[in-house]
């Protein structure tokens, strides 16, 4: 009999089943990956401190723990459905299915695509599979790269790359149209970078940061912003330079740019190719909710957050009886909170299952816990994070909480 | 630009942004009869690639429809899955 069924063993769906064990029930975890850890597997930076985030350290670390209080890890299996059949949810894998009273969906973040003209050619990837390529499977992806898009996380994994002594050439912006969105705007690239400036890994974004709030400076900035680029640890990083066409035969061989105006506007005649042997393309991530979604969980459409989110309390309880969800498919925010979320939902799945004794206490600081990670996060992927968490609380307040009250009343009276 | 129409989106099934957008245009269509028509994200890979484009076609082609009111509609299995899989109850 199992208890919990998590799925996803990202540091948020590891931490969730590791408070689920130490609480008492006997917790299962999938994952389709080959081995647990999610994405912190590809993780690998220096943090302000001067220590190392070692996402691989970081997932033995979990995962350990997890098995010491006997969480049965299953990897390699994916989960195609969830529904809820006889008050238990079924969890319809590839190996077959299996069924508990309560569900952890941990399942983590997608990359958003940026199609542009030559996408599909051997050598062109997305910047997380890089990540993965690199870090994980320990594969070079090439010898010498372009990526396209300016965002935290191509920063993040552009200096991962460098650390293997992968040369990237140059980041570039996606052109502007209606599939690149704001990331093939200067102006607003630059507004999203300097907002989360302190956490940019380049002083002169950190630097900017302040100086930058107002409109007028950023234009300023973007007139002034040096036709080389500014170096990114080696790497220029070109915001007034959009890719127009990844360009090759059989494979990439190189990528046709041209300048661009502050507001994305393609510079007649300017246009030049740039060589490449391999091009990351950085959309930037979404909750990957596909499994709350096909369980039934209602949805909010939050940007701040990277897109839907299933609705959910700050104990990450969803509006369905039994299904919790923590990490990344309630927005994009560091491999910390994320782990943090998880101990919450743990928590919360204990006090839902009946365990007393200190559970209150545990869950309310675990709460607290996130917060306060949320605060001293060494990455942020959304500056006005706190705002769109803000949002999806309120709505919970307002559309489960209060009725839940009235309806308590009613028993009462 | 013909070099941005012929771009693939949905790359199981082939599917150009030229056919996309012209489609959207012309039906005035949810992202659900975009795919049906188009069979965009109906192939192998369930639309885990391109997906979220389609919806930006959608939003881009009908004017006043934002990402917030396209819904979040994930039918099962959400993987590709064998007939034998979800034919019989492996245990
Ligand atoms: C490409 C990429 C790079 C990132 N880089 C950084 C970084 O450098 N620093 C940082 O702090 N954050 C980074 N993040 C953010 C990252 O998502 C969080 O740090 C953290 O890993 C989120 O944890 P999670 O547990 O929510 O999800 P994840 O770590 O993504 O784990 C989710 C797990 O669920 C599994 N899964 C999903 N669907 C299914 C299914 N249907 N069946 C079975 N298993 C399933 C996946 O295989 C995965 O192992 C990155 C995210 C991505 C996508």
């Amino acid at each position: 009999m199992t208890d919990v069924i998590v799925i996803g063993a990202g540091p948020a769906g590891l931490a969730g089943a590791i408070a689920c064990a130490q609480s008492g029930l006997k917790t299962v975890v999938i994952d389709e990956f080959i081995k647990p850890g999610g994405r912190l597997l590809g993780q690998l930076h220096e943090k302000p401190s001067g220590e190392w985030w070692n996402g691989i350290k970081e997932s033995d670390r979990l995962t350990k723990e997890a098995q010491d209080l006997s969480v049965n890890i299953r990897c390699g299996v994916s989960v195609y459905n969830l529904e809820k059949e006889a008050n238990k949810w079924s969890v319809h894998t590839n190996k077959g299915t299996l069924s508990a009273s309560f569900v952890l969906i941990a399942t983590g973040a997608a990359e958003y695509p940026i199609p542009l003209p030559g996408w599909t050619l051997p050598g062109v990837m997305s910047i997380g599979a890089a990540q993965v390529m690199t870090n994980v499977h320990r594969v070079q992806v090439g010898k010498k790269g372009i990526i396209i898009g300016a965002n935290i996380l191509a920063f993040a994994i552009l200096n991962e790359l460098q650390l293997a002594g992968i040369h990237v050439e140059r980041i570039v912006l996606p052109e502007k149209g209606p599939l690149s969105g704001k990331a093939g705007v200067p102006n607003e690239v630059l507004k999203s970078l300097t907002d989360a400036s302190k956490l940019a890994p380049s002083s002169f974004l950190r630097l900017g940061g302040r100086l930058m709030k107002s409109d007028g400076l950023r234009k300023m900035a973007i007139k002034f912003f040096p036709k080389n680029g500014v170096k990114m640890n080696g790497t220029p990083l070109l915001l007034r330079k959009a890719a127009v066409e990844i360009i090759g035969d059989q494979q990439v061989e190189g990528v046709r740019v041209a300048d661009i105006d502050a507001e994305g506007k393609i510079i007649l005649g300017s246009e030049k190719i740039y060589e490449a042997d391999f091009v990351c393309i950085a959309g930037g991530l979404y909750p990957l909710a596909e499994l709350a979604a096909v369980a039934g969980c209602p949805f909010q459409y939050i940007p701040e957050l990277g897109g839907h989110v299933p609705h959910h309390s700050e104990i990450m309880e969803t509006p369905l009886d039994g299904l919790f969800v923590a990490g990344n498919i309630t927005g994009i925010e560091s491999g910390k909170v994320a782990m943090a979320q998880g101990t919450t939902a743990g928590y919360s799945i204990a006090k839902r299952a009946g365990k007393g004794g200190i559970i209150d206490d545990l869950l309310q600081q675990a709460v607290q816990n996130v917060r306060t990670v949320r605060e001293q996060a060494a990455i942020q992927f959304h500056p006005e994070i706190n705002d769109g968490r803000k949002k999806i609380y309120e709505q919970w307040e307002e559309l489960y909480t209060k009725k839940q009250n009235e309806y308590d009343d009613v028993k009462i009276g | 630009m013909n070099n941005i129409e012929s771009v693939i989106i949905c790359r199981c099934e082939e599917v150009t942004y030229g056919q996309l957008l012209s489609t959207a245009e012309k039906h005035q269509c949810t992202a659900r009869e975009l795919k049906l028509r188009t069979r965009a994200g109906m192939g192998f890979c369930g639309g885990r690639t391109c997906r979220v484009t389609v919806d930006r076609i959608v939003e881009s082609a009908i004017p006043n429809i934002s990402q917030a009111e396209i819904p979040l509609k994930y039918q099962p299995p959400i993987r590709p899955v064998s007939f034998g899989t979800v034919g019989d109850n492996i245990e």
